[in-house]
Parts: structure tokens; sequence; C-alpha cells
């Protein structure tokens, strides 16, 4: 239980956060017209992973899943980021 | 789903509940108390009590202020009182990364508590900080997170029988029954507004952590200039190092106004006004008002200091989408958009949020009950306590703040210190009477002095106002005052026909449990050992 409950506190935030930059990054402007809308959902995020993460089998499975998820959306976003500065 | 993960819910639901749930009580009950901050300033500083003194007007104000901080007119502002009080107005200026407030009567020392003594504002403290300067504030920020994860709880555990068993209300031989039936009814018929609290209240309450950790985390320090530029309301705009006459502020109040009434808001009523590089040729002034009955409430027009030529309109309609949506989030919070009817809905909602969490301790202790015997667990004995210690004792100590702001107005004693006196003392006598008296002599007695309490402010400000409300004519602030009073005194009653039922549950109900009464010869020795 307080296994899950970490993963989906401590690996929720990041992965929310950057799963906003994300779509901030993709959308026009870079996300500069809904920043504020940004904000506002990334509190509803955090808390539906947070909610979610009792849903794993286990602490250790939630911590897995979650840690890879949070690489992933790392690795998509230095992605979208490197394409900015190429060419 | 599953029933193991139903349960997993269940568990996550109770305990996030029960953490958050006496903040919230507390939070929920000044909240709903909030909604009317505007009248509840205007009781206390009603304009037929304080017109003795001349009032300064707003221009002269600002020439003082600048005579003694001339180095803040590259940024500084004044803050208007509520329409319909007679306080004056004060000012506000950032530095050294700091903000600095003065008031009228004192403007070369800078306090931090500009407000000080202010009813309305002290209750709006104890609603979004306990009363607690920063810590509070965090607390709070950290209980609106648990509240967020109670409510997606909730939702799924009632997702199975929601709809089946929405509006059965479920009276009879099973008292926890009902309780769960009116908690639940009460808690998925209010859930959107349930969660703009919890969305808006995370988000109020933790925005500088938030803003500076979303940052580092995924925004590589990008995140607060947009946010600076989604939120700006004039254009950026260098000094030009020359001298150039203001328009006086009253003038600029006026075209504000205009011209937010042309974008199609039926009011706009100022409540702050910012001065960039005062007296400079390329001075801004941003005035931010009110207007009802559009989402976004607080709009701003930014005009040029001399000419009074508008630069940007960021009003009603006008609004940028960043701009609208970051006004409705307050309006939606405060519930400040749709004039009294709206007002009144936040109001019933406030209170029926705060007896949401009552009735969820309730049902904690009531699932945890010995039907078979007379003596009860500790834990729900102390939980029991726990809740009604708590929250009656958030609402003697509010209504002692009252009591106090009536007495010790224009006495020797800073008003502030006695508000925070009266309303933490009370909370501490509630919360020590709940612990050394029988549980069930000890609710009604706490029921009964909350009415007194709650209805001797409301009849001395009455008497108080009855001579000069005959002589003058009618006007909105007499119809706010009468309207505080009066809530007073209906909370009053019902605080008086809550005692009535418990006190009649305590005779009549079941005998075993926490809230019956010990009339009985073997509890009656050892009341708080046997509760």
């Amino acid at each position: 239980m307080i296994g899950r409950c970490l993963a989906g506190v401590l690996l929720g935030f990041p992965l929310s956060a950057m799963t906003l930059a994300l779509a901030m990054a993709l959308s026009p402007a870079r996300g500069a017209g809904w920043v504020i809308a940004a904000l506002i959902a990334f509190f509803p995020l955090w808390t539906g992973v947070m909610a979610a993460s009792y849903l794993f089998r286990s602490g250790a499975r939630a911590w897995l899943v979650l840690g890879l998820a949070n690489a992933a959306a790392f690795a998509l976003l230095q992605g979208v980021r490197l394409s900015w500065s190429g060419p | 789903m599953k029933a193991a993960t139903l349960r997993t819910f269940q568990l996550v639901h109770t305990w996030t509940g029960v953490m958050a749930g006496f903040f919230l009580f507390v939070a929920f009950y000044a909240g709903a108390l909030t909604v009317f901050h505007g009248d509840i300033a205007t009781w206390q500083h009603p304009p037929w009590r304080s017109a003795a003194s001349p009032v300064e007007s707003r221009q002269s104000l600002i020439d003082r202020f600048l005579a003694v901080h001339p180095e803040a007119r590259a940024d500084f502002g004044l803050v208007l009182p509520p329409p319909g009080t007679a306080q004056p107005p004060y000012m506000y200026w950032p530095a050294d990364g700091e903000e600095h407030f003065a008031t009228a009567d004192a403007l070369e020392r800078d306090t931090d508590a500009p407000t000080a003594g202010s009813l309305a504002d002290f209750i709006y403290a104890l609603h979004d900080s306990l009363g607690i300067p920063v810590v509070g504030l965090y607390l709070m920020g950290l209980v609106s997170m648990l509240y967020g994860l109670a409510l997606v709880s909730g939702i799924v555990i009632h997702l199975p029988g929601l709809v089946k068993g929405l509006f059965a209300l479920r009276p009879g031989h099973n008292l926890k029954r009902l309780w769960l039936d009116a908690h639940n009814v009460i808690g998925v018929l209010s859930l959107p507004f349930h969660m703009i609290f919890a969305v808006t209240g995370a988000l109020m309450c933790l925005f500088t952590l938030v803003l500076a950790l979303l940052n580092t985390v995924a925004f590589e320090g990008a995140l607060p200039t947009m946010f600076a530029q989604a939120i700006a309301t004039a254009p950026p705009r260098e000094a030009a190092g020359e001298a150039a006459p203001m328009l006086p502020v009253d003038a600029l109040l006026t075209r504000a106004r205009a011209h937010a009434l042309a974008t199609g808001v039926d009011e706009f009523e100022p409540d702050y006004v910012h001065f960039s590089n005062y007296g400079d040729r390329h001075a801004v002034v941003e005035v931010r008002g009110l207007s009802q009955r559009t989402l976004a409430t607080y709009g701003t027009v930014a005009l040029d200091g001399q000419s009074g030529r508008v630069l940007q309109v960021h009003v009603g309609p006008a609004y940028s989408a960043n701009g609208s949506i970051n006004s409705s989030m307050y309006a939606l919070h405060f519930g400040s958009f749709g004039g009294r009817a709206v007002q009144w809905m936040y109001f019933g909602l406030g209170l029926a949020g705060a007896f949401l969490f009552y009735s969820g301790n309730l049902l904690w202790v009531e699932s945890r009950r010995k039907r078979r015997h007379r003596d009860q667990p500790r834990r729900t004995l102390w939980m029991g306590r726990a809740t009604v210690g708590v929250c009656l004792g958030s609402c003697l100590g509010i209504s002692a703040a009252f009591l106090a702001t009536l007495l010790g107005e224009g006495r020797a004693w800073p008003l502030d210190t006695l508000q925070r006196a009266a309303a933490y003392g009370m909370f501490a006598v509630s919360c020590t009477y709940v612990s050394i008296r029988p549980l069930a002599t000890a609710v009604r007695h706490l029921l009964l002095a909350c009415s007194a309490m709650t209805a001797l402010p409301a009849l001395l400000d009455l008497a108080r106002n009855a001579g000069p409300w005959v002589r003058n004519p009618w006007t909105g602030a007499h119809g706010a005052v009468l309207g505080v009073d009066l809530t007073g005194l209906l909370l009053a009653l019902v605080f008086l026909w809550l005692a009535r039922a418990s006190a009649r549950r305590a005779r009549e109900g079941d005998p075993n449990s926490i809230w019956a009464g010990c009339e009985t010869p073997d509890t009656a020795q050892h009341p708080s050992v046997h509760g």
C-alpha cells in the first residue's frame, strides 16, 4: 500500500510535469496560449496518477512501470527539444 | 472492478478523508462566510459609523505616499476598499523581493498586515491558512491534495451503485445507512463544486512552490517568463527618463470604467490600481475591477498615465484565453461571478461541504461501533471527541471573533489580537471541554454555546444600528449589514435545533454508542473512561 502510494506521489509529479511539458512543446507557440490551463491541469493529472497507482499489483510494479513511463517521457521531451535546435 | 481494488480505494478514501477532514471543515465553514467578504467588511465599518473624520482623496494619498517613498515610483499600487465600506485605501509596493504595505495613517512605516483588525480578512486567513502565515498556507495546499485524492477514491467506490442509490435516503432502523446516504448524495451532487475547490485550492496554496518545481523538472527554466507573459495586462514599456504630469487617479478610474463597460460587461468596480513609472512620460496605469455576470470576473484596463489613452483591455469578452482562464479560476473559487444568487448558492454548498466532512468522521466512528456493548472502543470515542471539539470549536471561535470585533472596536487593545485571542481561545476551550466532560453532555453544551455566541453579536449589532437605520434613508450598505445579522440569527437557530436533536439522541437513541447520554448508573461514575 505504502509503496504504491509513494510511487504515485513521487513519480507521479515528474510524469505529470513532463507530460504537460511535452503537450505544450508540441502545440503552436510552444504552448504559450494555454500556460494557465496547463498549470491548472497539473493538479488533476498528478492526483489521477496517484489514484491510478493503487491499481498496480504491488509497490515494486508501480515503481517499475511509473519509472519506465518517466524515462519515456523524458526521452521524448529531450527529442522534441533537440529538434528545435536542429536545422 | 475487483473486490480487492475496491477495498484499497475504500482505505484510501477513509484515511485521506479523515486526515484532511478536520482542516477542510474549518476551510469550508470559514469559506462559506468568506463568500460574503465584502458584506462582513461593511458590517464592521458601515458608512454611518465612520463619517467623523474627513475622507482623504485618493490622489492626496498617492502624493503623500510618493513624498515619503520616492523610490517606489517605478512600481507601486493603490488597494481600494470594498465598495460600501468606510475604510481608507492603502498602498502596496515591492522592494528587495518583498511585498511592502503602508496605511494612510502611517505612510512612513511599512507593515506586513495593512488590514490588521479587519474581521473579513481574518476569516479569510482562517479559510486559506487557518490564520497561520506561510506554514498554514502550505499545510492547506497539502490538505487540498488529500481532498482531491479522497474525491477520486470516493467516486470510484460509489461508482457501482451510484445512479441506483443516488437519491435513496433510507431512514429507519439502520442509522448508519441514513448517514451514509446523506454523505453520498451531498458528495455526489456537489461533486463539480468540490472538484473546483480541490484543484483551485491546491493551486492557490502551493502555486509558488509548484511553479518552481515544475520549472526545474520539466521546463528548463522557461516557465516563470511564460507565466508572466500569460497574465500580463499591460504592454512592457521602459521609463523615458523624462518627467510629465499624470492624470488625476479619479479621472483614470473613470476612463478605465468607461472602457471596461464598452466591452459589454454590465459593471466594473475597481479594487486595485497599479502604477508603473509614475510621473514619467511612459507611465502606465492598470486598473483592476470586478465585473459580475461574466466568468472572467476580475478584469484589467491599462491606460497611458498622461493622456489616459487605453493601451490594453482585459475585461469580459476582451480577454485572452490565458487571462480569462486565470480570472475564471478565482471567480469559480470565490463565487463572485453571478451576484447574490450565486453567493447564496456558494454559501449553502460551503456549509453542505462542512457537513460532508463532519458526516464522514461520524461514519468512521459508526462503522467501528460495538453494537452489543455499552463500552465503546477508545479510538472511536476519541475520534468522536476530536470531531466535535474541532468542528464546533471552529464555529464557536469564528462567532467569538465577530463578538470581539464588535466589543473591541475603538478600545486600547489592538483589534487583531482580540480577534485572534477570541477565535483560538474559544477553539481551545471547545477542545478541552469535549475531552473532560461526557461526550453527549459536551456536544449539547457546545452547540448551545455556538448558538448563543452567534446570536449575541447579531443582536448587539442590530441594537446599535437601529437608531441610524430609522433616521437615515436605506442604502445597499444597510442591506449588507442587516443580511449579516439575520444570517447570524439563522445560524444561531440551526445550532439550537442541533443541540435539541443531540439531546434527544442522547436520551432516546441506541445506548450502545459514544453519543448516548450517561444517566444510567453503571457509566455515570466513570463517564470519561467508559463513554
